[in-house]
């Protein structure tokens, strides 16, 4: 180690940073741009250009990593936890079915069933956001782009929170990491077994669905394996519905105790890309991304050493002074907002255009039917560490009928 | 006033085509298409925030040409040639 500065050591995990990280993320910017996670002992970076720079050199901080972080899978997850040139080709066959005009075309769909969802509440003037609107309409649009049916919503939910949350069904706070790990391995058993059917359906009898084209689709003049297609159906499944789920949760926790902004994006739906946009970049409820280190590197004084897994914190990162003006405002009408919500470089989220879509639609509609509402008095919301999920969000507002 | 992308920068964010959506396009893979003419003199300024608002910084502007300064009085904007470089659909 030498003469190099030792990094504080942080505990990204934290609860109570979940609920209000900005503070945290502005202390570790300033006095320890490279500090060290409890958790694995790994490096974490926290500045806006060091955090950009690196996810644009995947030879340097490679996506790597399946045995760092085994979420039920068997291989890994693609193109998320592989790097380029092979990425490459895999985000060449995807990202057309991933554009910002495909995921518009889902756009009545899932405005149909936001629309359903807030039938089911409405004139109850209440309901607990988290269960009952963020993380179903994420779900069922998941459902409708590989073209599953909504029955098995509830089928993928539990499986859902096997693998991210193992110990959200035993109602426990922690899981012992072996009790953890044997759940999240018969969930993983459990969805592949799921989509193996899906895709024996599909290879039979094709229909307008992602599946059908996964199954016939061709790199370089080959058909893609079986277990490409599971890879990518599960990384699908992994990082498309919690992320936007979190995201909504963070967006109307933020506007409930915001009323005049609220009242302005009720009155003026066009501001709600804007805000979509803003609202990412100060919560980021994605909070940060994994690398692993090709080679050693010091940064800013800290060793990093070649096979360290690094964090990089996308949500210090998106509000770093020294990046954004007034990057404590939260800014609905910010003229340039070049946020890393959903990273940068060649791993930019496949879903950030569906992601973007939902959540315009969702903000667009809620307010439609209810533009005036309050998180419940004596009630605080919850917010999970990591992926930053309003796990416990009751609202109330004044009912019509 | 001209832009240009570099394609080996964009990954697709997707951010110049929503924000400018007369000045940039998208190709297939969600990539950005900028056009390769003059842009007329009203679409300067979307073309900037387009621009300013690459996470990549894929979008460069160049405004060392004839639309930057002052038009003779009377003379409408050059139209001769539109902000695509090819038809959207």
């Amino acid at each position: 180690m030498g003469d190099s500065r030792e990094g504080e050591r942080v505990n990204l995990f934290d609860p109570a940073v979940a609920v209000d990280p900005q503070p945290f993320y502005a202390d570790l910017r300033a006095r320890c741009p490279v500090a060290r996670s409890t958790f694995l002992d790994s490096p974490v970076v926290s500045r806006y250009e060091d955090v950009a720079r690196a996810l644009r050199q995947p030879e340097l901080f490679s996506s790597a990593m399946e045995k760092q972080i085994a979420l039920g899978t068997e291989r890994p997850m693609i193109p998320q936890q592989i790097d380029p040139p092979d990425q490459t080709r895999y985000r060449r066959l995807l990202d057309p079915h991933f554009s910002r005009r495909k995921m518009e075309a889902l756009a009545p769909a899932i405005r149909s069933q936001a629309n359903a969802l807030i039938d089911r509440f409405e004139s109850r003037g209440a309901c607990e956001f988290d269960s009952e609107f963020a993380i179903p309409l994420p779900c069922s649009a998941f459902l409708s782009l590989l073209g599953l049916p909504l029955s098995d919503l509830p089928a993928f939910l539990e499986i859902k929170d096997d693998i991210i949350r193992p110990q959200k069904r035993r109602g426990v706070p922690m899981l012992p990491i072996a009790e953890a790990v044997a759940i999240r391995k018969a969930a993983g058993t459990r969805i592949y077994a799921h989509f193996e059917r899906l895709i024996d359906e599909r290879s039979a009898q094709p229909r307008d669905d992602l599946t059908s084209s996964l199954v016939h689709a061709e790199i370089e003049g080959e058909r893609l394996s079986r277990s490409e297609i599971l890879d990518i159906c599960f990384l699908l499944l992994i990082a498309g519905l919690d992320t936007v789920t979190a995201t909504l949760g963070c967006s109307i926790a933020w506007l409930a105790r915001h009323p005049e902004e609220r009242r302005r994006i009720a009155r003026e739906p066009a501001l709600i890309p804007g805000a979509v946009e803003e609202l990412l970049r100060w919560e980021t409820p994605v909070t940060g991304v994994p690398r692993i280190a090709t080679q050693d590197v010091t940064l800013h004084g800290c060793e990093i050493k070649r096979g360290e897994m690094v964090t990089f914190l996308l949500g210090a990162a998106n509000t770093d002074a020294a990046h954004f003006r007034d990057s404590d405002r939260v800014d609905f009408d910010r003229e340039r907002n070049l946020h890393l919500a959903f990273g940068a470089g060649p791993h930019r989220c496949l879903g950030s255009h569906l992601a973007r879509m939902e959540l315009r639609v969702a903000l667009e509609e809620w307010h439609r039917r209810i533009p005036d509402y309050a998180i419940a008095p004596g009630a605080t919301p919850v917010y999970s560490p990591g992926i930053r999920e309003v796990m416990h969000l009751p609202l109330i507002w004044a009912s019509r009928r | 006033m001209r832009v240009r992308v570099d394609g080996r920068r964009c990954v697709g964010h997707g951010r110049c085509y929503a924000l400018a959506p007369e000045v940039y396009a998208d190709d297939e893979r969600g990539h950005c298409v900028a056009p390769a003419t003059e842009l007329p003199r009203e679409l300067e300024a979307q073309a900037r925030r387009g621009a300013e608002n690459c996470p990549e910084h894929a979008i460069s502007v160049d405004a060392r040409v004839e639309s930057d300064r002052p038009r003779p009085e009377g003379r409408p904007p050059d139209r001769r040639t539109g902000p695509m470089s090819r038809p959207r659909s």
